[in-house]
C-alpha cells in the first residue's frame, strides 16, 4: 500500500476527529466523577478488584460476554442477540482489524494515528504487492457485512417489534432518534465511500464488487468526496449526540461490570452505582414487557426504562410517580440484559424523600413478647431446655395473621412431624421491617429489626420458620441471628418430606405453582415447593414461572397503585397461571393467596394447606 | 289464552308472580335449577318481623301456584332472540317460544371462605347466618355445644359495604337478620352472651326499631359499633375475636363459643348467566338493570322482560312479593297490549 | 388576676376556628380520605395500635378535627405493615395516606 496524499490529510475527516474527542472527553470525565461519587470503602474494593487476578478475568470475560456478544439476550431470544452481537462485535471487529491494517501498512503515523484506522480507504492505493491483504480486506468487508445484517434488523424491529418478539418497546425521545438514525446509516456510508475507492484503495468481495457496479454509473472520482464526508459527518453526529441518547450505554457499561463484580451496591440514589446503572441502560424495552404493571396501558411509562430517562433528565415528579408506584417485584431486574436493578433503584429514590415527621420504636418495650416466646427457656438464666428435637419459633407476621388458614395448616404439619414449635407472634406481633424498608425509610426498619432481633434472641430456639416471603427476605438479608437457622416454610417442608419425618399421600389432583416475587426472584427459592408439590400431586407448570413469575399485583411494594387498579394486574397473573389448567393454584406467600382468591376461578392454597391435607 | 310466559327461578318472587298470573288466567311456566321451590326462604326458619314461619310463607305460596308448569332441576341452556319472542331451550331437552320473560332469578349468599381473615370453614365455631338458619331448622351443627354456649358474636356487613370482597352495596337485612338471629340464640341459651358487631346499623323497615329495642332492653344483646378484622382461635378451639370499639376508640377482644357471619347477598353468578344470554344489562352492583331504578324497578329495558325480587338488588321478602304481583299485572298489560 | 383556679379550655370541638388547610391538601394527595367510614377494622388489626394507640381511622377524624397533635402522636410507632390496607373495606390506600401525612403534617404542632 503506498499513500495517496503527501499530507495525509483531508477536511473531511473533521466532524469525526471532533465528535470523538468530544465523547472521549465527556466519557472520562463522567467516569472520574462517578468514582469520586462512591463511598470510600466502595472505591478502594473497586480498586483493589481491578488489580485482583480472579476479579479481573472475570471483568474481561464479561465485558466480553456481555457487551460485545450480548449472551443473555442470547439466551432470551435468538434473532435479537444476532441483531445485538453481530452490531457491537461487528463494529468492535471492524475497528480491531482498522487498526491492525493500518499498523501494517503505514509508519510514522503520528496525529494521523486519530482517524487513519476509521478513514484508511481514502488515504492509500493498492500497489500490487499485497497479497497478504486480501485477509484483511475479506475481513474488513465480511465484519462490514455482519453489522449492516444487524442495522437491517435494526430498522426492521423498528416497524415491527412482534417478529422480535416483543410487544411492546420504548418511544424514543428526539435526540434517541438522532442517535439511532446517525447510527443507522454510518455503515451504509461507509460501504459507499469505500465502494467508490475500491478500485484505488483495493476492496474485497462486498467493496469491490460493488466499486463495478458504480462505476457504471458513476465513473468520476470526484464523487467520492460527498461520500467520505456524509461517512465522517454520521460518525461525528453520532459521538456528539451519544452523551444524551441511549447509546450511553455502551462507554458505561464496561464501568458497570466492574462495579458489579467488585460488589459494590446502590447507596446514593442518584451518584456512583447508581448513576451508572441509569446510564448503562438501553432502553432495550424487555423490561416493558415483563413489568406486571404493563397490562394496563397507562402504565407503561412508569417501567425501569422509562425511571432511567426521566433520571436523566432529573425530572423529580416523574421519577417520584414511577418509584413510588412500582410493585418491587423485581422481574425487570431480573430480565435486564445489562443488570440496571429497576427495584433498588426505586427504593433509593423513595428513600431520599424528605418528611416531617417519622415513627420511632424506641418507647416499644419487648419484654411482655419475650415472656410470651419462653417455650424453650426453662428457668431466669435463659437456660434452654436441652431436649435433642429442634426449637422452632414460628413467625407468621402480620400478612399470615390476616389468613389464618396458614397458620392453621402449618401448626398442623409441624406437630404431624413431631416438631416441638412456638408461634412467635399469636397475639400479634412486630413487623419484620420489610415493608418500611419497602418504603425507602431504612433507619426505621432497621429500629424494627432490632426489636425482633431482641425477642428472638431471647427465644432460645434454633429454627426461625416463616410462611411469608416479605418477612423471609429482610430477615435473610438485614437480620443478625447467630446461632439461629432462618428458614422458609417451603424449605422446611421439603426438608421434613425429604428426611422421611413427613409422609405425604400423592393424590389425582393437579396443582400449579406460583413463584412469589419475594420468595423466587427475592431469595431464590424456586426448587424446594415444587419438590414439596410433586410429592402432593401432579404440578404443572405456568406459562411464565421462576425468574420469570409475574407478580399477582398484591405486593406492599406499591406505595401509590390502588386497590381497584391492581385488578388488571391479578386477572394477568391468574390467566398466566392457569395455561396447563391446573384445578388448584397453590402459592407460598399470604400476600399472593389473599390477592388471587378474590379474582380466581380456582382454589388458591398456601402450599402449607395442601401439606396439611395430604400429609400424615 | 295461549300465552306462554316464562319465569326464571322458583324462589318466593317467582312463585307469587306465578301464583298471580294463574289467578289472571294464564298458565305462566316455573324453571328452577335446584330440586325445591322456594329459594333462600325456604332454607329459612322465621322471618322478621313477626317472626312468622318461612315454611307456612313457602308452603302457600306453592299451594297457590301448583297449577303452573314447574321444571325443577332444570337450568336454561341458551336464549335465542327470534323476531319479537324469545327460544328458550332448557337442560332437560325442552324448548318454549315465549313473548314474555319473567326474570325472579334472586340472589347469591356471598360466600363466606372467600372473608380469609373470618377462618370459616378453618375453625370450627365459625358459621354463616343460613348454616345457623339451618340449625334453628334442624337442631343439627357439630358447631353448636348445647352444653357450652357462653358468647356468641354475630359479624355483620360480612362481603357486604366491602370493595375487598367486590361487593360494595349493603345487603339491606342483614342488620334485621342478625339481631334476630340474635334473639333466637338468646332464647335458645339465656345465659350467653350475645355481641353484634356493626358497622351502621340500618333499621329501615316496619318494626325493625321495636325489634332492635326489643334485643337491648329485653334480651340484653350487647352491639358493637366496629367491623371484625380478625378472628383467632385458641388451645381449647375457642375462637378470639379482634374488633375496634369505635365508640370508646379502644381495641375489644372477646372469646367466643360461637361467631356468626352475616353472609351478604351479592347478584346470582346464573342471574349473570342467563343476563348474558338474553343480552340484559348488568348495572353497575352487578345486578340486573332495570330500566329505571324509581319508576320502572320491575321493567327491564327489553320489550316483554320483567324483573322481579332480589335479582335487581337486595330486598326483603315483603318487597320481594310486592314486585312480584307488580310483576304480574306488568305482564297481563302488556300482554292486552300486544293483542 | 389571679383567683387560685382556671377555668379549664373547652375540650369541644370549635369548627369555626378549625384550620383545615393541610387536610385540604392532604385530601387533594389522596382523595380516598374521605371514603373512610369508621369501620375501625384498621385499628383492631394495626400492630402498633398497642403500642401508641395508632388507628388510622383516628388519625383522619382527629386531622379533621384540628387535633393535629394527637394524630401525629398515634403515628409515632406505625409500621406502615399494610395491614389496615388489606383490611379496609372501602379500599383506601392507607399507607401512602400515612406517608403523605408525614409529608404535609409536622411534629410539632401547637
Amino acid at each position: 500500500m503506498r499513500e495517496r496524499f503527501l499530507t495525509g490529510y483531508n477536511d473531511f475527516v473533521l466532524p469525526f476527529v471532533c465528535g470523538m474527542i468530544f465523547v472521549l472527553i465527556y466519557c472520562l470525565v463522567g467516569l472520574v466523577r462517578i468514582i469520586l461519587q462512591l463511598p470510600a470503602e466502595d472505591r478502594k474494593r473497586f480498586f483493589i478488584s481491578l488489580v485482583t487476578p480472579k476479579t479481573l478475568v472475570k471483568n474481561i470475560k464479561d465485558i466480553f460476554l456481555k457487551c460485545l456478544i450480548h449472551v443473555d439476550i442470547w439466551k432470551r431470544n435468538k434473532l435479537l442477540g444476532y441483531m445485538h452481537s453481530s452490531i457491537a462485535f461487528g463494529w468492535f471487529m471492524l475497528i480491531v482489524v482498522g487498526h491492525i491494517e493500518v499498523m501494517l501498512y503505514t509508519s510514522r503515523l503520528g496525529l494521523k494515528a486519530l482517524y487513519y484506522p476509521i478513514f484508511f480507504r481514502y488515504f492509500v492505493a493498492e500497489t500490487e504487492s499485497t497479497m497478504k491483504g486480501s485477509l484483511i480486506f475479506f475481513l474488513m468487508d465480511f465484519f462490514l457485512l455482519v453489522v449492516l445484517s444487524g442495522i437491517a434488523l435494526a430498522i426492521i424491529k423498528r416497524v415491527r417489534s412482534r417478529l422480535f418478539g416483543m410487544r411492546r418497546t420504548t418511544n424514543p425521545s428526539f435526540l434517541d432518534l438522532i442517535g439511532q438514525y446517525s447510527l443507522w446509516s454510518i455503515f451504509p456510508l461507509r460501504l459507499l465511500a469505500e465502494s467508490f475507492t475500491a478500485d484505488i484503495s483495493g476492496g474485497s468481495f462486498l467493496t469491490k464488487s460493488l466499486n463495478y457496479v458504480f462505476t457504471e454509473f458513476l465513473s468520476n472520482h470526484a464523487n467520492m468526496l460527498p461520500a467520505w464526508w456524509a461517512y465522517s459527518c454520521a460518525l461525528g453526529i453520532f459521538f456528539f449526540v451519544l452523551p444524551f441518547t441511549r447509546y450511553m450505554h455502551i462507554p458505561t457499561e464496561i464501568l458497570l461490570i466492574p462495579f458489579r463484580n467488585a460488589g459494590i451496591k446502590i447507596v446514593n440514589a442518584r451518584k456512583g452505582f447508581a448513576k451508572a446503572q441509569v446510564y448503562s441502560c438501553p432502553s432495550c424495552g424487555l423490561c416493558i414487557d415483563a413489568c406486571p404493571m404493563g397490562v394496563l396501558k397507562g402504565n407503561i411509562k412508569d417501567t425501569t426504562v422509562y425511571l432511567n430517562r426521566q433520571i436523566r433528565r432529573n425530572n423529580e415528579t416523574r421519577i417520584e410517580e414511577i418509584s413510588d408506584k412500582c410493585l418491587l417485584c423485581g422481574k425487570c431486574t431480573a430480565i435486564c440484559p445489562v443488570g440496571v436493578e429497576g427495584d433498588k433503584l426505586r427504593i433509593a429514590q423513595r428513600a431520599v424523600r424528605k418528611y416531617n415527621f417519622g415513627p420511632d420504636y424506641s418507647n416499644i418495650d419487648v419484654s411482655e413478647e419475650i415472656q410470651r416466646c419462653n417455650k424453650f427457656v426453662t428457668n431466669q438464666n435463659n437456660i434452654v431446655s436441652s431436649s435433642d428435637n429442634e426449637k422452632v419459633l414460628y413467625f407468621g407476621g402480620c400478612m399470615t395473621a390476616l389468613t389464618p388458614a396458614i397458620m392453621k395448616a402449618t401448626g398442623s404439619v409441624l406437630e404431624k412431624a413431631g416438631i416441638e414449635f412456638e408461634i412467635m407472634d399469636k397475639d400479634g406481633g412486630i413487623c419484620c421491617g420489610r415493608p418500611m424498608f419497602m418504603a425507602g425509610r431504612f433507619a426505621q426498619a432497621m429500629q424494627l429489626v432490632e426489636k425482633n432481633t431482641e425477642i428472638i434472641m431471647s427465644s432460645g430456639a434454633d429454627t426461625l420458620l416463616l410462611s411469608c416471603p416479605i418477612c423471609y427476605k429482610i430477615f435473610l438479608e438485614k437480620y443478625h441471628l447467630p446461632g439461629i437457622e432462618i428458614i422458609h416454610h417451603t424449605e422446611y417442608f421439603e426438608r421434613l418430606i425429604l428426611s422421611g419425618r413427613l409422609k405425604v399421600r400423592k393424590e389425582a389432583v393437579r396443582y400449579v405453582y406460583h413463584d412469589p416475587c419475594e420468595l423466587g426472584r427475592g431469595c431464590g427459592v424456586y426448587e424446594q415447593p415444587r419438590t414439596v408439590l410433586s410429592a402432593a400431586g401432579e404440578l404443572v407448570e405456568a406459562a411464565k414461572n421462576r425468574k420469570e413469575s409475574i407478580c399477582c399485583g398484591g405486593s406492599l411494594g406499591s406505595l401509590t397503585l390502588g386497590f381497584e387498579k391492581r385488578k388488571a394486574m391479578t386477572e394477568n397473573a391468574l390467566n398466566n397461571l392457569v395455561a396447563d389448567s391446573p384445578e388448584r393454584i397453590v402459592t407460598a406467600c399470604p400476600l399472593c393467596m389473599s390477592t388471587f382468591n378474590r379474582y380466581a376461578d380456582r382454589p388458591v392454597e398456601d402450599i402449607a394447606m395442601v401439606l396439611d391435607r395430604t400429609a400424615y | 289464552m295461549k300465552e306462554n310466559i316464562v319465569i326464571v327461578g322458583g324462589g318466593i318472587a317467582g312463585l307469587e308472580a306465578a301464583a298471580q298470573l294463574l289467578d289472571l288466567g294464564y298458565k305462566p311456566i316455573i324453571i328452577e335449577k335446584s330440586d325445591h321451590l322456594g329459594g333462600h326462604v325456604a332454607d329459612w326458619n322465621c322471618l322478621f318481623p313477626d317472626m312468622s314461619p318461612a315454611k307456612d310463607v313457602v308452603s302457600s305460596l306453592i299451594a297457590r301456584s301448583a297449577e303452573a308448569n314447574i321444571f325443577l332441576n332444570t337450568e336454561i341452556s341458551f336464549v335465542n332472540k327470534l323476531k319479537d319472542s324469545y327460544n328458550i331451550m332448557l337442560s332437560n331437552g325442552i324448548s318454549i317460544i315465549t313473548r314474555i320473560l319473567l326474570m325472579t332469578t334472586g340472589f347469591s349468599l356471598f360466600d363466606a371462605s372467600k372473608k380469609e381473615e373470618y377462618g370459616y370453614g378453618i375453625y370450627d365455631q365459625v358459621m354463616t347466618n343460613k348454616d345457623l338458619e339451618h340449625w334453628f331448622n334442624t337442631g343439627d351443627d357439630k358447631r353448636i355445644n348445647n352444653s357450652a354456649m357462653n358468647a356468641v358474636g354475630f359479624v355483620h356487613c360480612v362481603g357486604s359495604r366491602d370493595e375487598k370482597a367486590r361487593n360494595p352495596q349493603c345487603s339491606k337485612v342483614c342488620c334485621i337478620t342478625a339481631i334476630k338471629q340474635a334473639i333466637e340464640l338468646k332464647q335458645k341459651f339465656p345465659d350467653a352472651m350475645v355481641y353484634c358487631f356493626y358497622m351502621d346499623l340500618r333499621m329501615f323497615g316496619k318494626k325493625y326499631e321495636d325489634f332492635y329495642i326489643n334485643a337491648q332492653r329485653d334480651y340484653g344483646i350487647r352491639f358493637i359499633r366496629g367491623r371484625v378484622s380478625e378472628v383467632g382461635e385458641n388451645i381449647d378451639g375457642r375462637v378470639i375475636v379482634k374488633a375496634e370499639d369505635t365508640l370508646s376508640g379502644k381495641p375489644v377482644k372477646v372469646t367466643l363459643d360461637l361467631l356468626v357471619l352475616m353472609a351478604g347477598m351479592v347478584c346470582n353468578p346464573d342471574s349473570t348467566k342467563v343476563a348474558n344470554m338474553a343480552s340484559l344489562p348488568i348495572d353497575s352492583d352487578g345486578f340486573l338493570k332495570s330500566r329505571d331504578n324509581v319508576a320502572d324497578i320491575i321493567e327491564s329495558p327489553k320489550d316483554g322482560v320483567f324483573y322481579a325480587g332480589a335479582c335487581t338488588g337486595p330486598k326483603t321478602v315483603p318487597e320481594t312479593l310486592a314486585e312480584a304481583r307488580a310483576a304480574a299485572l306488568k305482564i297481563y298489560l302488556y300482554i292486552k297490549g300486544l293483542e | 388576676m389571679d383567683f387560685g383556679f382556671r377555668i379549664s379550655p373547652s375540650s369541644a370541638i370549635n369548627l369555626d376556628k378549625v384550620n383545615l388547610e393541610k387536610f385540604e391538601e392532604l385530601h387533594r394527595i389522596e382523595p380516598d380520605v374521605y371514603k373512610c367510614m369508621a369501620c375501625g377494622s384498621c385499628s383492631s388489626t394495626c400492630p402498633a395500635n398497642r403500642y401508641s394507640g395508632m388507628s388510622i381511622r383516628k388519625v383522619i377524624l382527629a386531622l379533621q378535627r384540628g387535633k393535629e397533635k394527637e394524630a401525629v402522636a398515634m403515628m409515632r410507632n406505625c409500621m406502615l405493615c399494610g395491614k389496615c390496607t388489606m383490611v379496609c373495606p372501602r379500599g383506601i390506600n392507607t399507607r401512602h395516606l400515612i406517608l403523605s401525612i408525614c409529608r404535609i403534617y409536622e411534629e410539632d404542632v401547637k
